[in-house]
């Protein structure tokens, strides 16, 4: 129950959305699929006078194959992905994170990766896989449009990096090389947020050796923390490899965050762990790919 | 001649359909000319004195119709009259008001409520109320209320003690001193809550001209709910009408005593409209419970058996209330000792007031919190022996022999054959392969535990001194037509009870269940009664209507053997929609047409018995025992279901984190009437005990605001955390209810909670750690393993 009026828009057009945004942005909601925006506006956690709807907004949904990669629209939601082709490039990853999004059918259907990502949650599963991706995130606003790293878009939990009157429109997703790809999540069960995250993608060159790795963990820190396991590149051993990506992720998580699912302490304590799975998961991928095993 | 054709078929639930398409209408699906929404201000401190309320800005908005403080609120009503007063047993009272006055004793207590066209706009206003507090020392937890210097909850009262009692005694001292081994340890049990599907619901509509009030509602218990409002408002039990339409889940929590109860009907005669209030999800999950902590000890011998238990239960109650929720640290005292030949069993409670939400009924009440315990001792009994866990229950059930038994506390167990039960649970389970594996797993690094418990759960309470009866009434009755008419006493919370009152009557007066319809939760329509609590519905709804269908078919009987030339009533049967001439079963009437001619004809075919065609008859189960034996023990209870629980699980060593793989139950409630219903019982009771053992918990912020509220915060199992529940049966029936039927209903969720409790930490046990404390959370588990290595390396 959302309480009083509401000033309710449905948009059909960006420049209709960024327009109705512009009239009073600090007392606008926007809503993706409003899986967050809804609730907190019934519980009073945030207020609004108006809400501007992006749901008919056939641009935003859509995802398209660019020279550099793939045009990846804001409101695309995780059953699109379930149900899409995405068995080669960067939406190979965003499907299997999708495929873990707990909720039920409704919350896959209606729940928009553009929409978590602005929402920034630390323990919500788009941004990490996003941020895994290397993925830009398009924004438009009264200025026109502007394109930055999609991390930089997460100011801290529960903070975008928005202004007010701007809108996030999509992400673009670079070209990737075929490689192994891994997503592992720790929860307290399946009615629960994820704790920790870990999304990785790693190619492995002829002979077997890691080339190329990019591993970041989500819900340990308030943002994404992208791991810096650059050390690991050229190994082939992966006990070694994986001892590596523990330790690196232990040592990079300083300041855990910590809601009322886990403490800072434990988030911190198994992140590693959740790396490592994550890693380990996509080696063998990209083993599997590579004798063939997959497609 | 009787018939007993439908006892023990799994016939489907009556309105099943209506239920599944979503036709059924619930209380917030009712709809009055004129209604209006209420919503309710509640407090954002733990503990204030409201320094002033500004409701200006509120009564400005579009649609408000009224407004309401705890102030004005106080020359409208009556304090709420408690469901159990714990000044009845020796505890002190508190005088529990609809709304606040003066001063706030927990984070979301009813300060001040609003009515409004649409519930939209009640929010809208409640959320414009301003309450200036002025914030006073708070206690958060019970060992904080019971210090020294902890400030009081309630003026007048010495200590923030609500009420302490022991229920036991036994020289354990002796016991101790005379037994092998003794050891102590304390356990402590969450905060959790009971999350019905459907929140609470009240529709109130005051008729100024008739004087009466009609009310609406979630509640278990529609007699005694009418009781509560005539007191409170002032008026005649007549005047008031309540109906309970159909319950999506009750768990205790729709048992009396809710500000909210009161709320909707002073706002009602306030302002002349219906007024509906529905609880959002957050404000249910302010419902609590089972918050408590034990410091026990157990002597026992080499050999495995107990020779003595004591243990000291404090309970986290939160604020006083008026409804019944203390009563479970009672009953939870009452049950130590459950299933087990343990004659030394010293056991005292405490219920301690804290600034949060109180508690309220929750399924289980008490009952699994003992059983908890219970298993808990046992199981560190055969750690400390060396004995198989399974031996140590062996050596210390009660056997089937020795029943009924009394326990240390009182209780007159009645029936039961426990041991034959746990061999077919292990044997389910393949209880020997299950080890052997453990063991190879074990060698390969996995933590894998299987843990086993024994439950038993005392059922159909009556509470001495409250409106808590052991006993109910049915009225059967037959229309012209023939269509049969049971109006009960006992209600349903959704579990279909109904249809298995219906199977019993159906049976007895031979007619089809379609020509049966069954009236529940109407106020002015059946018989007093208690409604649903404590398993209770079988034995007391159950056992009156067989009564009363055995006093209306006698009737039917007598007419029919007028109208076959027959000798008498014993020479017909009723059967398949016939009056049966028993010697010649082609000679038969339809049991419509002996109807008819009953009301038609009384004064030639009912001459010489009470023309009346029904009967009103009570159930008093004869095993509850009120009056104090020489040891100054009662026994308030009519059944005493049982189960036994084996739980295979594996823990991540890395994480902490714990997969239920395997659950077998077998129960036993004595005779089942519909074992679609018993089963549908058991399946919900286990999957909220596995919710209680891994991850239900009310977590609260410093100062004492719930934070859980919400089911991604409050986290209930779902489908895919559970295994395939396996369920078998035994049947021991008791010897004192009608048909040998016992409680089905709370058992299943203790015993799930300690058996998986038991396997976690039979999993950690050769790491050498434990944990003590639930939920079994990922944290807690991890933990615990980081502290046995520490020690080890240290």
């Amino acid at each position: 129950m959302i309480a009083g009026a509401l000033d309710y828009r449905l948009p059909e057009t960006v420049r209709e959305a960024t327009e109705q945004l512009a009239v009073e942005p600090r007392d606008t909601c926007v809503i993706g699929g409003g899986t967050w925006v809804v609730p907190w506006l019934a519980s009073g956690e945030r207020t609004a006078g108006r809400v501007v709807d992006l749901r008919r907004v056939a641009e935003l949904r859509a995802i398209r194959a660019t020279d550099d990669g793939v045009l990846f629209g804001a409101t695309v939601t995780y059953s699109d992905l379930v149900r899409g082709d995405t068995s080669a490039g960067p939406l190979r990853l965003l499907a299997l994170m999708a495929r873990g999004v707990t909720g039920g059918v409704q919350i896959r259907n209606q729940g928009t990766l553009g929409g978590s990502f602005v929402a920034a949650r630390p323990s919500s599963d788009a941004p990490t896989a996003l941020v895994a991706l290397d993925a830009r995130a398009v924004v438009r606003g009264p200025g026109g449009e502007r394109r930055l790293a999609a991390v930089e878009l997460l100011a801290g939990a529960m903070r975008s990096a928005l202004a007010p009157a701007e809108l996030l429109t999509g992400f673009e997703l670079p070209l990737q090389q075929d490689g192994g790809i891994g997503y592992v999540k720790l929860k307290r069960g399946a009615s629960s947020w994820p704790l920790v995250t870990a999304a990785t993608r790693l190619e492995l060159d002829s002979s077997g050796r890691l080339e190329a790795v990019r591993l970041v963990v989500g819900g340990a820190t308030a943002t994404p923390l992208v791991i810096d396991v650059s050390t690991v590149l050229g190994s082939q051993g992966d006990v070694a490899v994986l001892a590596e990506v523990e330790r690196r992720t232990s040592a990079a998580v300083v300041e855990p965050y910590a809601d009322v699912l886990a403490d800072g302490s434990y988030r911190a304590a198994v992140a590693p762990v959740v790396a490592r799975r994550a890693v380990a998961m996509a080696l063998a991928d990209a083993r599997r790919d590579r004798s063939g095993e997959r497609r | 001649m009787v018939s007993d054709g439908l006892l023990g078929a799994a016939v489907r639930k009556q309105n099943g359909d209506r239920f599944l398409t979503g036709r059924i209408e619930y209380t917030g699906d009712l709809r009055m000319a004129g209604m209006a929404h209420m919503a309710v201000v509640r407090s954002t401190h733990a503990h204030a004195r409201i320094v002033a309320i500004d409701t200006e800005r509120a009564r400005a908005l579009p649609g408000v119709i009224a407004l309401l403080t705890g102030e004005e609120a106080l020359g409208l009503a009556e304090p709420i009259p408690h469901n159990l007063d714990p000044a009845g047993l020796g505890g002190q009272h508190a005088e529990i008001r609809c709304l606040a006055v003066d001063r706030v004793v927990y984070a979301g207590e009813p300060v001040a409520a609003v009515v409004a066209e649409t519930a939209g706009e009640a929010l809208a206003a409640a959320r414009a109320v301003t309450v200036a507090y002025e914030p006073l020392p708070a206690v958060l937890n019970a060992q904080d209320a019971l210090a020294p210097d902890a400030a009081l909850l309630y003026p007048g009262w010495a200590t923030n003690e609500m009420i302490a009692g022991e229920t036991a005694d036994g020289d354990f001292e002796q016991a101790a001193l005379d037994a092998d081994h003794v050891i102590d340890g304390e356990l402590r049990i969450q905060r959790t809550s009971a999350a019905p599907m459907e929140p609470r619901t009240y529709l109130a509509a005051w008729d100024e001209r008739a004087q009466r009030l009609s009310w609406f509602g979630t509640t278990q218990n529609p007699h005694p709910m009418r009781w509560v409002l005539a007191v409170a408002l002032r008026l005649s039990e007549s005047q008031v009408h309540v109906v309970a339409p159909p319950l999506g889940g009750a768990f205790g929590l729709k048992m009396h005593g809710h500000p909210e109860e009161l709320l909707v009907a002073i706002l009602s005669r306030m302002t002349g409209r219906p007024v509906r209030w529905a609880e959002s999800r957050a404000e249910c999950l302010l419902a609590a419970g089972r918050e408590q902590r034990h410091r026990y000890r157990a002597a026992f011998d080499a050999d495995g058996r107990i020779r003595g238990i004591e243990d000291e239960l404090v309970a986290d109650h939160g604020a006083a209330a008026a409804g019944p929720g203390w009563g479970m640290a009672f009953v939870a005292s009452l049950a130590v000792g459950t299933g087990y030949d343990v004659q030394c069993c010293r056991v005292t409670y405490r219920v301690v007031v804290t600034n949060r939400a109180p508690w309220s009924g929750v399924r289980g009440f008490g009952k699994e919190s003992a059983n908890l315990l219970m298993e808990t001792i046992v199981e560190r009994v055969a750690e400390t022996t060396g004995l198989d866990p399974v031996e140590v229950r062996r050596r210390n059930l009660v056997t089937a022999d020795r029943f009924p038994y009394r326990t240390a506390t009182g209780l007159d167990l009645d029936s039961g054959d426990y041991h034959s039960l746990l061999d077919k649970v292990l044997s389910k389970v393949g209880y020997t392969d299950a080890r052997e594996r453990q063991a190879v797993q074990r060698a390969a690094g996995r933590h894998v535990g299987i843990g086993i418990a024994f439950e038993l759960t005392p059922e159909g309470a009556d509470i001495p001194g409250a409106l808590v009866g052991g006993y109910d009434t049915t009225t059967v009755k037959i229309a012209p037509t023939g269509h049969v008419t049971v109006l009960t006493g006992v209600t349903s919370p959704g579990n279909g009870n109904e249809t298995a009152i219906a199977q019993l009557v159906a049976g007895r007066l031979g007619v089809p269940l379609e020509l049966l319809d069954v009236v529940q939760g109407d106020s002015s329509l059946c018989p007093y009664g208690y409604g649903n609590l404590s398993s209770r519905s079988m034995i007391t709804g159950g056992g009156s209507a067989l009564l009363a269908a055995d006093e209306l078919g006698q009737k039917l009987r007598t007419v029919a053997a007028r109208m076959l030339e027959a000798t008498g009533p014993d020479a017909v049967v009723l059967r398949d929609g016939f009056a049966i001439l028993v010697a010649d079963e082609g000679h038969a009437i339809p049991i419509g047409a002996v109807a008819h001619a009953a009301h038609t004809l009384a004064f030639i075919l009912a001459l010489g018995i009470d023309p009346a065609m029904e009967a009103t008859c009570t159930y008093r189960p004869p095993n509850i025992r009120h009056l104090p034996d020489e040891h100054g023990r009662i026994s308030p209870f009519a059944s005493f279901s049982n189960a036994v629980h084996a739980a295979i699980v594996e823990v991540d060593p890395e994480t902490g984190v714990t997969v239920l793989r395997r659950h077998v139950v077998g129960h036993d409630c004595g005779t089942v009437v519909n074992p679609a219903f018993v089963d549908g019982q058991v399946y919900g009771s286990v999957c909220a005990g596995i919710g209680l053992a891994l991850t239900e918990e009310l977590l609260h912020d410093a100062d004492g605001v719930l934070r859980t509220d919400g089911f991604k915060s409050y986290l209930l199992p779902r489908a895919t955390d559970l295994p395939q529940i396996e369920l078998l049966h035994q049947c021991t029936p008791s010897p004192f209810t009608a048909l040998g039927m016992k409680g089905a209903g709370e058992s299943g969720l203790g015993g799930a909670q300690a058996a998986i409790f038991n396997a976690i930490n039979d999993a950690l046990r050769h790491r050498g750690a434990r944990i003590d404390a639930l939920p079994a959370s990922p944290a807690r588990v991890f933990a615990a393993l980081a502290q046995a290595d520490q020690a080890v390396a240290a």
